[in-house]
């Protein structure tokens, strides 16, 4: 018989049908199940909240600005002041520290966002087909990703960013996308080849369910933690490979990153003259966004995988 | 008729050649049959069952056929029997304890694979919590995770969920074996109630155990190296075998009230063959007492009486 006394709460299949019977019952429904754990995960909260944070910055900051990124006009090398609005300061050409922190920091997110997802993607695509079908399909793709695997990326980064004249902050991320994929489509694929010889998805194949639904509805659940590291992972990547491309002078036209400001500090100086208020913040910047992202990480396998879960 | 298995071969590839697993078996199992399918290890009954349901990589389709209710059954084909899965032909493995996706509730778990069959899971709900408290299981576990609970539930659950839609045969594989004596009365006692009910037309169970097969089954096939010995019903197979492997066999199971301490207990002497090249003609032959000349041909599988079919030369003659 059950272990549990009451009735606890049907899940989604019958929640659908009829509302839940007792509220206080031991089991609860799927999302709030899912949140309880998650709230009680000290990682997954500080990395989360300081990921929000930044992020609800980057959508609300650039409207707070009261200057252009790329205006001219305050006082030139200005420490943090209130007046005028020049909370973060000014560059030494007397540009808005913090218009251009808030374009940047905007930038970072559709740049991790973009990049780290069509990595992902293609990654999971390549992976989840190379592991479940094997054989030839596996070869071939195992081929193709060995390739793109031993090419040397950020030259070639380098060589496209240099040919093209006008630099936008997308091409930027599907270039990073298309090619940092490789190795989370190797892991995927091992993973996968493990999962694959499992007991219940041999039972899957004999209730004759498809491929796609052993794959998406069998296999990936069994490494949804795996599959969230793996986009972080791939969104800081590119956020670091943007912000080093940036950086070296190859960064999108007509706008500013975080990795622009940190070239425009450099070459102006600004460490030798003390004008830490225009290098500190887009440095701190990424290394939060980054460093909370590799946090919540941490914390999500106790969210996703029930085993590891402690009442 | 639900079952016909007519001449049915499937072979193992191997480095070393073809592993002739079933070699031509030839059998059917009526409406409401419960039929237990015994034998020594690698004899090829749990080949039979996975040819029925799904080959594995390693198998190959040499010939035969498999009808189903009068409609053929694809099964060389696996993307074609997809249709037939689970819908028609369901089967509880012999890892049930392991059989279900260890991150997605139950619940979930039978919602997918109802809708991936075309059924609604809302309007499947009622029946599958009836049956959930038919086996004893409060249908709370629907909303549990498979850790949540202990082997037998999970194995109930797993039996459950593969007869929901009464198939027309149901294939269990080994579903005793790893259980104790009186949870392996209450699985068979659950079986013949599914069958009873009606939530499966007909039943093949395959085990290497005897005792339980004579408590549930109506109808006993008895395998040896790849072919079939003999088929009876449980009654007639324990109390008057004809095949000489079958006699051996019985006379190896001890008795209750006996004391072999007075008088040993025989086994049969030798082992199976091997099959990748398995002997000319009867395959029973070089352990067989009865064994002449006249078995260096195969016997035919005969019925000899109403319903009991052997295959040896000394019954058919």
């Amino acid at each position: 018989m059950s272990t549990s006394g009451k009735l606890a709460e049907p899940p989604d299949l019958v929640s659908e049908l009829e509302p839940p019977v007792e509220p206080d019952a031991k089991h609860m429904s799927g999302f709030r199940e899912t949140l309880h754990f998650a709230l009680r995960n000290r990682k997954l909260v500080f990395g989360l909240s300081v990921t929000l944070t930044m992020l609800l910055f980057a959508i609300v900051g650039p409207f707070l600005a009261q200057h252009g990124p790329l205006d001219y006009g305050g006082v030139l090398s200005s420490a943090p002041t209130t007046k005028d609005g020049y909370w973060f300061g000014t560059t030494m050409q007397g540009q808005d520290v913090f218009a251009q922190f808030v374009t940047g920091l905007r930038l970072l997110f559709i740049v991790g966002a973009l990049g780290g997802g069509i990595a992902a993607g293609i990654g999971m695509v390549v992976g989840f087909t190379a592991g479940y079908r094997g054989g030839v399909v596996d070869d071939i793709l195992n081929m193709i990703t060995n390739v793109v695997l031993v090419i040397p990326t950020f030259a070639l980064l380098l060589v496209i960013a240099a040919y093209l004249q006008v630099r936008g902050i997308l091409t930027e991320a599907v270039f990073i996308g298309l090619t940092s994929w490789p190795w989370a489509a190797r892991a995927l694929r091992a993973q996968t080849f493990s999962l694959v010889s499992r007991d219940f998805v041999d039972m899957a194949r004999m209730s004759g369910r498809s491929s796609r639904q052993i794959i998406f509805k069998e296999i990936a659940p069994n490494m949804s933690s795996y599959l969230f590291m793996m986009f972080i992972l791939l969104f800081g990547g590119a956020v670091l490979i943007a912000a080093t491309l940036d950086f070296i002078g190859l960064g999108p036209s007509g706008t500013i990153s975080l990795g622009m400001m940190m070239q425009l500090s450099v070459q102006n100086a600004a460490l030798q003259l003390g004008l830490w208020w225009w290098f500190v913040p887009p440095g701190l910047a990424i290394m939060a966004v980054v460093g909370s992202l590799y946090v919540m990480n941490v914390g999500l396998d106790e969210v996703f995988n029930p085993k590891l879960r402690e009442l | 008729m639900s079952l016909l298995v007519d001449d049915l071969k499937v072979y193992y590839r191997t480095l070393a050649g073809d592993v002739r697993a079933l070699d031509g078996v030839t059998f059917s199992v009526a409406d409401g049959e419960i039929m237990g399918l015994a034998g020594e290890s690698g004899c090829g009954k749990s080949t039979l069952g996975n040819s029925l349901i799904r080959f594995d990589t390693r198998m190959r389709y040499v010939g035969g056929h498999a009808t189903l209710d009068g409609t053929e059954l694809p099964i060389w084909d696996t993307l074609g029997m997809n249709a037939f899965r689970f819908k028609k032909i369901s089967i509880v493995p012999q890892y049930a304890m392991s059989a279900l996706n260890p991150t997605r509730k139950i619940g979930d778990l039978t919602a997918d694979l109802l809708t991936a069959h075309g059924v609604s899971p809302k309007q499947e709900l009622p029946e599958l919590r009836r049956r959930l408290e038919l086996v004893g299981l409060d249908p709370a576990v629907l909303g549990m995770f498979p850790m949540e609970l202990s082997g037998g539930m999970k194995q109930r659950t797993v039996m459950v969920l593969s007869t929901l839609l009464d198939p027309s045969l149901l294939i269990a594989d080994e579903i005793t074996s790893a259980l104790d004596v009186s949870t392996q009365k209450a699985v068979g006692e659950t079986l013949v109630g599914f069958r009873d009910r009606g939530f499966v037309k007909s039943l093949m169970v395959i085990t290497h155990d005897l005792s339980i097969l004579y408590q549930i089954a109506d109808t006993i096939l008895i395998m040896y190296a790849g072919r079939l010995a003999e088929k009876a019903s449980g009654e007639t197979i324990i109390s008057s075998p004809r095949h000489p492997y079958t006699r051996l066999l019985i006379s190896s199971l001890p008795e209750v009230g006996i004391r072999y301490a007075e008088k040993k207990l025989t086994g049969i002497p030798g082992t199976p063959p091997g099959l990748l090249n398995p002997p000319q003609g009867c395959r029973f032959r070089d352990r067989c007492p009865l064994a002449s000349k006249k078995c260096l041909e195969a016997p035919p599988f005969v019925e000899v009486e109403d319903e009991h079919f052997v295959a040896c030369w000394e019954e058919a003659a």
